[in-house]
């Protein structure tokens, strides 16, 4: 049976669309996993009113996963309406986070304004482990790691962002 | 000459213990006493005749690569012939080993032409002088300056393509690039010289430093109180980079000072500001200046106190008394994906190191700020902007 971080990781490797190599390297001095995995556990049992909820999105993973599944079915899935509202919207701020690296908090609509979405950055490091500077082939403002004069070449296949 | 993976499955924490005993075995290498023509002796062990030069004083200063108006420097193993203001001092006389210690900062000539964001500036020791600093290669990166002409703006001009050093690779038996950064302080007053490794330094003021410096040269004892060593290998072409410092340098941040006294640490100073570089104008002829209250920011971790206590340990059992039980690794910063095409620092770990006497002043966790070898260096460039392969050194051409 793998452990929830290990299904954590996959869950979020099929939800993001990268490879659990880049996401959550072996060797990961960074271990940006290891902060949103209480993280996400902390704030959907608080905002859903289900404390049990981030183990059941999990093991219904393990038990995707271990179908043999691909991951594109196993994304569908997860996100079937059929799983029930808080589990679906769980999912999609389990993107969010990892696109992100912030944690969205809906605000209902009220009668003067329509419904919004605030997010509030995690931490230095999950604003700089943002999927969404992978995906656009670039890095963070304010933190490059890019040599002298990339901007005059093209950057990397998007492949070897994502890992996939 | 490269790094020895223990266990099958390693982990981070196995990986950085590896990485901390290469740095040790390095340091060891290096320290070593050495012959007149700069290899390891042999004949005798670490720590046994201290006043003999050590392997990596035979290294090449870089102030005696990077010469006036792009000059050819002198071939390997010759030497190279004293700074103008130095001239009153006979050449003939001086100890063996003797270097010339130039800068006031790590990499002033660096950081002044190219404005960098970082807050540096002179570490002043607890007798109010100012520490010294010198950068030095060994001669697989020397020879490789030569053969390319790197050191002149006109041989870069030329060279016109990115730096790529040689590195060491243990299978073809060739020892790469090294880079020696080291920092000391004049012996005397609050300093015993029997606690440090010490040599003879030719200190010299050097005006292009600093507005207001006029050039003055002395021939003075010097102690050891930092040391980077800079490794390329096969496998980590971002370099390995160890550091090393002496044991009495400073406390660390939140923790209680356990030393009567540090090298740059006053316990009764109740109003001295921590890790602040002192106010300007700096001119390191200065009679006394207020000593840098430093402190470590990023504690050195229990496993590298464990494996500094075991080579101690190793140490004492060559030489009893050996100067080199003073000396302590803070860390090693090596790349954890050195093949990523996405990420050239390779994702170092750990993600910041510092050595209180280098980086004093940009010690921290915050990127892009805070010392991290990796990621600083792999902004270097050359003269015409070509990557110079985390090495600075190639801006000093002229």
């Amino acid at each position: 049976m793998n452990s929830d971080m290990d299904n954590f990781v996959g869950l979020s490797a099929v939800l993001t669309g990268f490879n659990q190599s880049i996401i959550a390297p072996d060797i990961d001095p960074v271990d940006i996993k290891s902060v949103y995995l209480p993280l996400f556990t902390q704030k959907i049992a608080k905002e859903s009113g289900n404390p049990a909820l981030t183990g059941q999105i999990l093991q219904k993973y393990s038990t995707l996963s271990a179908q043999g599944l691909t991951p594109q079915q196993i994304g569908t899935a997860m996100l079937d309406p059929g799983n029930g509202a808080p589990f679906v919207l769980a999912c999609r701020k389990l993107i969010f986070m990892w696109y992100a690296g912030a944690w969205p908090t809906i605000i209902p609509a009220s009668g003067t304004s329509p419904a919004s979405t605030v997010s509030d950055i995690i931490s230095e490091d999950s604003y700089t482990s943002s999927l969404v500077w992978q995906v656009m082939q670039s890095h963070p403002m304010g933190d490059s790691n890019y040599r002298y004069g990339y901007w005059a070449k093209p950057p990397v296949p998007l492949s070897d962002y994502t890992g996939n | 000459m490269e790094i020895t993976v223990t266990g099958s499955n390693p982990t981070l924490a196995s990986l950085q213990h590896d990485f901390d005993v290469f740095s040790w075995q390095s340091f060891i290498a290096l320290n070593w006493p050495a012959n007149a023509d700069g290899t390891p002796n042999t004949g005798i062990t670490i720590g046994q005749s201290p006043n003999i030069p050590v392997v990596w004083q035979s290294y090449r200063e870089s102030r005696t690569i990077f010469l006036p108006g792009g000059a050819t420097p002198p071939p390997w193993g010759q030497d190279s012939p004293l700074p103008p203001v130095c001239k009153n001092i006979d050449a003939s006389h001086l100890p063996p080993g003797t270097m010339r210690l130039t800068q006031v900062g790590k990499t002033p000539n660096v950081l002044d032409e190219s404005a960098e964001p970082f807050k540096t500036g002179p570490l002043i020791d607890q007798n109010g002088q100012y520490a010294r600093f010198s950068i030095m290669t060994n001669e697989s990166m020397f020879n490789y300056i030569i053969t390319n002409k790197l050191y002149s703006k006109d041989g870069q001009k030329a060279f016109n393509a990115d730096a790529d050093f040689p590195s060491s690779n243990t299978s073809t038996q060739q020892l790469g690039s090294i880079m020696i950064k080291t920092a000391w302080v004049k012996m005397g007053g609050k300093y015993d010289p029997a606690k440090f490794y010490t040599t003879y330094a030719l200190v010299y003021n050097n005006p292009s430093e600093e507005a207001g410096i006029k050039p003055s040269c002395v021939l003075q004892q010097v102690g050891l109180v930092g040391f980077h060593i800079a490794h390329k290998t096969a496998d980590e072409p971002q370099w390995v980079w160890s550091t090393f410092e002496h044991v009495d340098n400073v406390p660390t941040v939140g923790q209680k000072p356990t030393l009567s006294a540090y090298n740059f640490f006053n316990a009764q100073c109740k109003d001295c500001k921590v890790n602040e570089p002192p106010p300007r104008p700096w001119n390191p002829a200065t009679p006394f200046t207020k000593p840098t209250q430093a402190e470590r920011v990023i504690a050195i971790t229990p496993e590298a106190q464990q494996l500094n206590a075991a080579y101690h340990q190793a140490l004492a059992a060559a030489v009893p008394d050996s100067v080199w039980l003073n000396y302590e690794l803070v860390s090693t910063q090596w790349p954890t994906n050195a093949k990523s095409k996405t990420d050239p620092t390779g994702a170092p770990a750990p993600s910041f190191l510092a050595n209180t006497t280098l980086e004093t002043y940009i010690q921290g966790h915050v990127k892009q700020t805070s010392s991290s070898c990796t990621a600083c260096h792999n902004n270097a460039t050359s003269t015409t902007g070509n990557p110079s392969d985390f090495t600075y050194l190639l801006q000093r051409a002229q």
